[in-house]
């Protein structure tokens, strides 16, 4: 049975082709269109699933669409209405949003593909999270714990999964939080209040919250309250996104946690608006983390199981990862590799296969590496009269770039096919030494152009990764997808002064051997030459575009920035020290 | 590279538009916010032509391509810097209502550019008269900046580059398209003002649209408000349950 699986329409769509039961690809849209977060109806990535399975579209049993858009369109209706007269300025939006592509999907879809309309299904947005979440999961049964800025309605749910011993599938939602009362609503609020773009900057939150103090933690609690029923609810007084499209927080917000700042404005830590700003960060992580770890605690209580499945965009946060693990009583916490929106689109096929169509449960691969093949970088640097050196084997690449990181190089490290989610985890990865903190003012200066203020993370053997990070067995595989941050232990804090945040924490990536043996064996090779099996791992992208998918964009990426070594697959390109066409060459 | 920057004008409207333009420019928190917005703008046509890089298959075409992908991301670098140096000058929580963002657009403020669905020749051309009309944009902006020298010395040695762009787009679009040339330039100019026509008649659209749909909003939604607002007032707080296992057949 082939199954197409999309997400589409809000931010990151993505595609994934689900056949027998099991993943062959699955891409972000943005990967091939090379428009970050794009947000199209996602037709380079279905093309790039359904000619990597050498499939046509009338091949598909089904299609599957990641929500319900006619709930969607109740949920504005009814939001508009309840706002109303407020809601004045921002219905005309919401609706020709909604009017103008999103409610017609069914016909996109079978326009697109040519396929009948009957072969179009639907799952909940929360379904597929969880979907994703648990069928991804090497475990037979695990509560489940969604949560993400909204869906349809639901912006938190909470349920359990189960694969039986015949294989049959069974996966439960069992209760929700509804829009506009939202943890993730809540984290992009502050985001927009903090300067940093809504859907993308969550990350400099988190990393901003080392640099403060909770001072607004009574603040913050006001407005997120708990309910009796052990659920949260906002104070809508101090928001404004369920009544307004151009504004999330409102006059009162201001009035507590003073003017937002202007996204232009660099954030300096030295002055009492930078002090501000980390503070409330600070606060706003410290409650979201101690909420998600009371609601996990609950949800452990409740359901006596040993493992959680976490799902939604609110599960990129690594630091309320981490604590969830420690505190909540789970003995194991799984996050997917894609937890976003992108992640649906996988979840929703995987849903459909074992819920829909009664499929049994396959084992599934527990790898990441669903994108597409990066293809030959030879001709291209050749012509462009770059030294092209193509090794014997895998053992003299991984000598040749260790011996190149230990100089202190900074290489860009492309191999197989490329991770399906926001992570790079190994295959399209700028790799350095993580030693000394001037490589990271190197990477932020000549490469990422990144603030100051966001850490890098580190790369480390899982046999290792307990000798230098505060990892038990269970957060080592939080870590198999950069999904947990952790402290690096004291000793070492100077030797991985690159890759450790301020706090002395690090969002740590555990390589397995069997998921990624190259970069294994690469982290291995440096382990042997400076006692530290470590490496300072970042996605392979300049600011403001995504990460490298194919062999041609990661050379235009070593070309323009200060990336001096790029290896694909055995091939390894050097920069000559001067290449730029002579203006006269290009005029004549 | 001095000889076109030297032939380099404002066009004629932008000439007898000059009084507009100094008033646009006069306001330095409007200046700032310009500058601000052109280097995003700067830094989007960077991200283009990197991709026209990626895409085309001449060596020397990708080259050039980069060389120009650097050169935008450097002026967006240059602007924002300046930018916010404006925009720190002045006193906190001043705020501009108008950006006139419309008639003082930056390079490709107003051209939209899909580098996957042109050829080589479609796009030096589109890259040139875009060039074109940044370089002859940018000499009136200097010629509005008299009041902040900094700005102006800013925009004097971006059009240094802009004016390499303008010649590198031409000398290889003649290299390429030989005696099709002059076709591809006019068939670009024609591109441009269908583009144009096409977002005139898109906000228009728009602007009908939203019109409809807020008669709408105060006609037919009122009836249903009471409703509504009762319907949230009996929602209870906190959790509600999930649906067992929605028709997967459903868009609802």
């Amino acid at each position: 049975m082939r199954i197409l699986g999309i997400s589409a329409h809000y931010h990151d769509s993505a595609a994934a082709l689900v056949v027998d039961g099991i993943p062959v690809c699955a891409v972000q849209e943005e990967r091939l269109s090379r428009r970050k977060n794009d947000a199209a109806f996602p037709i380079g990535a279905i093309d790039f699933c359904l000619e990597e399975a050498k499939l046509e579209p009338e091949d598909l049993d089904a299609v599957v669409f990641y929500e319900k858009p006619m709930l969607k369109l109740e949920r504005v209706l009814t939001l508009a209405l309840r706002g109303f007269p407020r809601t004045a300025r921002s219905f005309p939006k919401a609706m020709r949003n909604l009017l103008g592509e999103k409610l017609w999907i069914k016909g996109i879809i079978a326009s697109h593909l040519g396929i009948p309309a009957r072969k179009i299904l639907f799952t909940e947005h929360h379904q597929a999270h969880a979907a994703t979440a648990f069928f991804t999961a090497p475990t037979r049964r695990a509560a489940i714990l969604t949560a993400d800025g909204v869906g349809e309605w639901a912006t938190f749910s909470l349920g359990t999964g189960e694969i039986r011993d015949d294989g049959s599938a069974d996966l439960r939602l069992l209760r929700e939080v509804r829009f506009p009362h939202s943890l993730g609503m809540l984290y992009s609020t502050f985001t927009a209040f903090l300067g940093f773009p809504v859907n993308e900057g969550e990350y400099k939150v988190m990393g901003l919250a080392a640099y403060g103090e909770p001072r607004y933690l009574d603040e913050v609690r006001r407005i997120l309250r708990r309910t009796p029923d052990g659920a949260f609810a906002l104070d809508l007084d101090y928001f404004e996104y369920h009544l307004s499209a151009a504004r999330s927080f409102s006059r009162k917000f201001v009035d507590v946690f003073g003017p937002p700042r202007d996204a232009w404005d660099p954030i300096d830590l030295s002055s009492d608006d930078g002090r501000r700003f980390a503070d409330v960060a600070c606060s706003v992580q410290r409650v979201l983390e101690e909420t998600l770890v009371d609601l996990a605690r609950r949800l452990h209580q409740e359901t006596g199981l040993d493992d959680l499945c976490l799902g939604g965009g609110v599960a990129l946060n690594g630091c309320a990862n981490a604590r969830i693990l420690r505190e909540s009583g789970f003995s194991r916490v799984f996050v997917p590799s894609a937890p976003g929106d992108a992640g649906c689109a996988l979840g929703a096929a995987l849903c459909v296969d074992r819920l829909h169509f009664h499929r049994p449960h396959c084992e599934m691969p527990d790898h990441p590496f669903w994108g597409p093949e990066p293809g030959d970088v030879s001709r291209i640097a050749g012509e462009d009269g770059l030294p092209v050196d193509r090794l014997r084997d895998d053992a003299e690449v991984v000598r040749r770039v260790a011996d190149e990181l230990c100089r202190g190089r900074i290489v860009g490290w492309v191999e197989g096919r490329g991770e399906f989610g926001p992570r790079a985890l190994g295959h399209r990865s700028i790799l350095a030494a993580p030693s000394d903190a001037s490589m990271r003012d190197k990477l932020n200066r000549s490469i990422k152009f990144r603030e100051e203020f966001r850490p890098f993370a580190p790369a480390v053997p899982i046999e290792a990764a307990a000798r230098f990070f505060e990892l038990s067995p269970a957060a080592e595989r939080l870590g198999r997808f950069m999904s947990g941050v952790f402290p690096v232990r004291p000793d070492f804090r100077a030797r991985l002064a690159a890759v450790t945040h301020l706090d002395g924490t690090a969002r740590v990536q555990t390589v397995e051997r069997e998921m990624a043996p190259r970069f294994h064996a690469l982290l291995e090779e440096v382990g042997r030459r400076t006692g530290i099996p470590v490496l300072l791992n970042t996605s392979f992208n300049l600011a403001g575009e995504p990460i490298v998918s194919r062999a041609v964009e990661a050379y235009s990426t070593f070309r323009r920035s200060g990336i001096d070594l790029l290896v694909c697959g055995r091939d390894l390109v050097a920069k000559r020290r001067e290449e730029a066409v002579a203006p006269e060459e290009a005029v004549a | 590279m001095a000889e076109p920057l030297r032939s380099l004008r404002a066009t004629a409207l932008d000439r007898a538009l000059l009084p507009l333009h100094r008033w646009v420019w006069q306001d330095p928190g409007r200046r700032a916010l310009k500058l601000l917005r052109f280097a995003e703008t700067e830094a989007d046509g960077g991200r283009d032509l990197s991709r026209a890089a990626e895409v085309t298959r001449d060596p020397l075409l990708r080259r050039l391509y980069l060389r120009h992908a650097q050169d935008e991301e450097r002026h967006a670098h240059l602007f924002r810097a300046r930018g916010r140096e404006l925009l720190h000058s002045l006193p906190r929580g001043g705020s501009v209502s108008f950006e006139a963002n419309f008639f003082a657009p930056g390079e490709r403020g107003l051209d939209d550019l899909h580098v996957e669905s042109e050829g080589d020749e479609s796009l030096l051309a589109f890259l040139h008269l875009s060039e074109e009309a940044a370089a002859q944009r940018f000499v009136i902006y200097q010629k509005s900046l008299a009041h902040d020298p900094e700005t102006r010395d800013l925009f004097r040695r971006i059009l240094h580059d802009e004016a390499f762009h303008m010649s590198y787009t031409h000398a290889q679009l003649t290299r390429i398209a030989g005696p099709r040339t002059r076709r591809r330039i006019w068939q670009a100019r024609l591109g441009r003002l269908w583009k144009a026509y096409l977002r005139v008649a898109a906000a228009l659209a728009g602007v009908i649209g939203s019109l409809i749909l807020r008669v709408q909003y105060f006609v037919l939604l009122p009836p249903f408000v009471f409703l509504a607002r009762r319907a949230a007032r009996r929602e209870p707080e906190g959790f509600a349950p999930s649906r067992a296992l929605p028709d997967a057949r459903s868009q609802y």
